[in-house]
């Protein structure tokens, strides 16, 4: 054995190997935001690649067709792509709501690896289907049918379905956003309800906690909550409001239920659909939905308390090309994540580049010279990815 | 904004039934590129109108669907006559709902928990009603009620004695039907039809002996709540590619025209074009009101709703074009697309059709005159916003007292405000919404004081005014309104609410309870 590790020919060989296994890994860790072009029939619809150039800018690559069709619309708090690096492979899922399909990515080859389906009744052609996931499974959001799909990860970039769970909002919502840490899967439903399950075995279970949120009982914004995080360690879940205001709940979840939410609002804005923590959990990016802007709110990650901090002005493009503001990834994957890119939803949709700067204490949010970053393949833009993904 | 939630709600709790083939009981449209005639007329005798109309329906052969109010004429059966009455006089329309039921349209909006007014049940898309648009009449039942109000298909038909003030402002009002939740699909296409208040010739004498013209502007889409591409039509007559309506004049005439924007959702940019620039037009009227002085503009804003009054001179030769310019409503707002609604083209042997003779003005003047000299007894502050959860909805609209909950109307609602005869208000409206609103009141004119907290150049009384969008930074745009409830006859409880008709039957709308 020895004889042969000291062999000419084995030293070539992990030396080729070792190179090889370098570029792929290289390739994998290249720093991408990625789109869901959720095209409608009768075009095919797939997964954009963008790059981040020098100036911070998304630059487009290309697209990897996945050979289905979306419907260009539906919720803004759902996660239309969900990205695994799990250090034996490197996938983006994206969700096809026509034919409700999850198409896995490879992303270190840029093809696509499995295409899969829920139960034949799991549906989401009006407002779309969302997901999150973690090493293990993938959770779908099916709109229409009102139903989690569970999904084992598989090699290859593949899944294998494994069971539906049926659920419903207090009012009869229909569930819009969700999100996972550890054993637990909270979800927010468009009639103001949340809802968290446990996951520990795969499928959800519900933990009897449902409830409207509180700014759905009170607020007189007559909001409901939306997109949902969730901190590091567990113990807050963040709901960004759908709302005529800027409105962001927290609920401490740290019994393993969701509790109270404490609501906290500003008019600086129009509504709070999608939100996002940074990596050291300092701030919360709030995309304005309708508002136009993006906000940055200072996070206590040890009281859950939020407090205010600073707006963007009004995104380029607004009335001309686009809509609505939409899905939000951080510019990077550390510290205060140092801004957001943004997703816009419109005849011309794009991603816009919002970064965050200091100045002693006073944060400051302003679009990037050159923003936004046109999207060629699709006209409604909701959900983008990034690659790598936050670490939790 | 012409959200897909509608759409979505109608496919989930309905199917598709308003695709299905159906009855074609509406009168024949005039034929595109052919001449436009004024609507049929029925004037007041000795004191009284009296009509009935039938509502019908019909999919045309390019598959827009229309709604109709069929009235029996002499040898024929016209659309949507135009009513003229003169202060004073008594409106007793028979209203008979001639559609067909359709039992596997299951969507509707519930019975108003009041004491029903006509036919009672359940208002769904086959129930109707009116509503006399700018008439400063009572919201009490048989007169302009629509919270109560509805006539189901099949009954004998429902009595409207609309008792008209005698000092109700000459002008140009509107009828339409108004059951919240399905206003749109009846107006859309069709069921509208012009209001004359007679005498403005006494107001306004510059358009005595002038040839009236009477033009109401409808929309339609193929299928009410569905995006899509819309046609304009100017009474009842639609374009298509280079083939316009046509309207006659002599050169250099002047006509006295009156126009409605019975459109769902458009904003009217009115200009009239000769070789590609607007020429002046000489205001008369708005919603229905005199205006205190006659001026010239070249672009008339006409929110859906509103009306204008005008006089056009057409050129000495050649001829012109009426058009709508685009406007922008805003991000979350429908583009309202440049159209041509008609050309104009001068000949010698056009006829004259003179305003009919009316009463002498009263004594009594005319309504609001001067009630803005009065001092307000309140201030409110109300405002427009919207909540969208994704781009297909859910989609809340609102209107809301400032310092109450955001809700959508519920037929079985307490008013939200409660004021009483005699009261003067101001009431300051904003627009928190990326999307242009159109705000209108039921029952009275209000004046307009203020835009953007700024004194109005002119303080015209208005019924329907439109307040832009929020830009996304600054202030709010906004109107300062001052609203008179002095008169008796307000007593009652009564609409206001944005007059984009999505926006109404998604619920942009409140009462208000004005006590003896």
């Amino acid at each position: 054995m020895k004889k042969f590790l000291e062999s000419r020919y084995l030293r070539l060989i992990i030396l080729v190997s070792g190179i090889f296994a370098t570029s792929h890994l290289a390739l994998a860790q290249t720093q991408y935001v990625l789109s869901n072009d959720d095209l409608a029939f009768p075009f095919l619809t797939g997964v954009g690649f963008f790059t981040i150039g020098a100036n911070g800018l998304p630059v487009f690559q290309e697209q990897v067709h996945t050979g289905t069709f979306g419907i260009g619309g539906g919720y803004f708090g759902m996660n239309r792509l969900a990205v695994l690096d799990s250090g034996t492979q490197q996938c983006v899922f994206a969700s096809e709501a026509l034919n409700a399909f999850i198409v896995g990515v490879d992303v270190s080859t840029l093809t696509v690896g499995g295409i899969t389906s829920g139960s034949d009744t799991d549906a989401g052609t009006t407002n779309g289907i969302g997901m999150v996931m973690n090493g293990n499974y993938l959770y779908a959001s099916f709109s229409d049918s009102n139903t989690i799909g569970t999904f084992a990860v598989q090699p290859g970039c593949s899944l294998t379905f494994i069971g539906d769970t049926s659920v419903i909002g207090f009012h009869g919502g229909v569930i819009n956003g969700m999100a996972l840490h550890g054993a637990m899967l909270i979800t927010s439903y468009t009639d103001g309800s949340i809802e968290s399950f446990t996951i520990s075995g795969g499928t959800p279970i519900s933990n009897g906690d449902e409830q409207l949120s509180t700014a759905t009982v009170t607020s007189q914004d007559a909001t409901y909550a939306n997109a949902i995080d969730i901190t590091k360690d567990g113990h807050y879940a963040i709901f960004g409001d759908t709302s005529t205001a800027l409105s962001v709940e927290v609920s401490d979840i740290s019994s393993g239920k969701l509790t109270k939410t404490t609501i906290y609002k500003s008019t600086a804005s129009i509504s709070s659909s999608n939100i996002l923590l940074s990596p050291d959990e300092t701030i919360l990016y709030v995309v304005n939905t309708q508002g136009a802007t993006v906000s940055a709110l200072f996070f206590d990650k040890n009281s859950g308390k939020l407090s205010a901090g600073c707006t963007s002005g009004p995104l380029a493009g607004l009335s001309q090309n686009w809509s609505y503001l939409a899905g939000a990834v951080l510019m990077s994957q550390s510290g205060n994540g140092g801004g957001v890119y943004v997703a816009e939803f419109g005849t011309v949709s794009g991603i816009a580049t919002v970064p965050l700067s200091f100045s002693g204490q006073k944060c400051s949010l302003r679009e990037a010279k050159g923003s936004p970053t046109a999207d060629p393949n699709t006209p409604g833009l909701l959900s983008i990815g990034s690659f790598p993904p936050r670490s939790f | 904004m012409r959200g897909m939630s509608k759409w979505v709600l109608a496919i989930a709790v309905c199917g598709f039934p308003f695709l299905k083939p159906m009855a074609q009981d509406c009168p024949a449209r005039p034929a595109t590129g052919t001449m436009v005639a004024d609507p049929y007329s029925i004037s007041s005798k000795g004191g009284a109108l009296t009509a009935q109309f039938t509502l019908g329906h019909s999919v045309d052969s390019a598959g827009y669907t229309h709604f109709c109010y069929k009235y029996q004429a002499p040898g024929q059966v016209v659309e949507a006559p135009t009513l003229r009455v003169n202060p004073g006089d008594v409106i007793n329309l028979n209203v008979i709902d001639g559609l067909t039921p359709d039992n596997s349209m299951k969507m509707d909006m519930g019975a108003p928990s009041s004491p029903p007014c006509g036919d009672g049940g359940a208002a769904t898309i086959n129930s109707t009603n009116v509503h006399f648009h700018g008439m400063n009449v009572p919201p009490v039942c048989h007169q302009d009620d629509v919270i109560n109000t509805l006539i189901q298909p099949g009954s004998a038909g429902f009595q409207y004695n609309v008792h008209v003030p005698t000092t109700e402002p000459p002008g140009l009002y509107w009828y339409h039907p108004h059951v919240h939740g399905f206003t749109e699909f009846q107006v859309n296409g069709g069921a509208a039809g012009a209001l004359i208040v007679n005498g403005m010739e006494k107001v306004r004498p510059e358009v005595a002996g002038l040839t009236e013209r009477v033009f109401v502007i409808r929309q339609q889409y193929l299928v009410p709540w569905i995006p899509g591409p819309y046609e304009l039509t100017l009474n009842y007559q639609t374009s298509f590619l280079a083939q316009f309506p046509v309207i006659d004049m002599k050169p250099g005439e002047k006509q006295f025209w009156r126009v409605a924007n019975a459109t769902l959702q458009d904003f009217l940019q009115l200009q009239v074009q000769v070789n590609g620039t607007a020429v002046p037009l000489e205001m008369i009227a708005l919603d229905g009101y005199p205006l205190a002085q006659t001026r010239n503009q070249t672009t008339i804003l006409v929110p859906p709703a509103g009306r204008a009054e005008f006089i056009v001179q057409a050129p000495s030769s050649g001829s012109a074009i009426f058009v709508t310019n685009a406007y922008s409503t805003g991000p979350t707002g429908n583009a309202d697309i440049a159209a041509t609604l008609a050309t104009i083209q001068t000949t010698n042997t056009t006829a004259s059709s003179h305003m009919p003779e009316s009463t002498p003005p009263t004594a009594d003047g005319v309504k609001f005159r001067n009630f803005a000299m009065q001092p307000a007894t309140t201030q409110r502050k109300l405002y427009f916003s919207e909540e969208f959860g994704g781009t297909n909805g859910p989609i809340q609209f609102y209107i809301t007292v400032d310092g109450q909950k955001q809700k959508v109307f519920e037929p079985n609602e307490q008013p939200v405000i409660t004021t009483k005869v005699g009261a003067i208000e101001d009431w300051t409206v904003e627009n928190r919404a990326l999307e242009t609103h159109a705000f209108h009141i039921h029952q009275i004119h209000f004046r307009v004081l203020e835009i953007d907290g700024k004194p109005a150049a002119n303080t015209d009384l208005r019924d329907t005014i439109e307040i832009p969008y929020w830009e996304g930074k600054g202030p709010y745009h906004s109107v300062k309104l001052r609203m008179d409830f002095s008169d008796p006859t307000t007593a009652g409880t009564f609409l206001f609410h944005c007059h984009i008709l999505l926006h109404e039957d998604l619920g942009m709308m409140h009462k208000i309870l004005v006590t003896p």
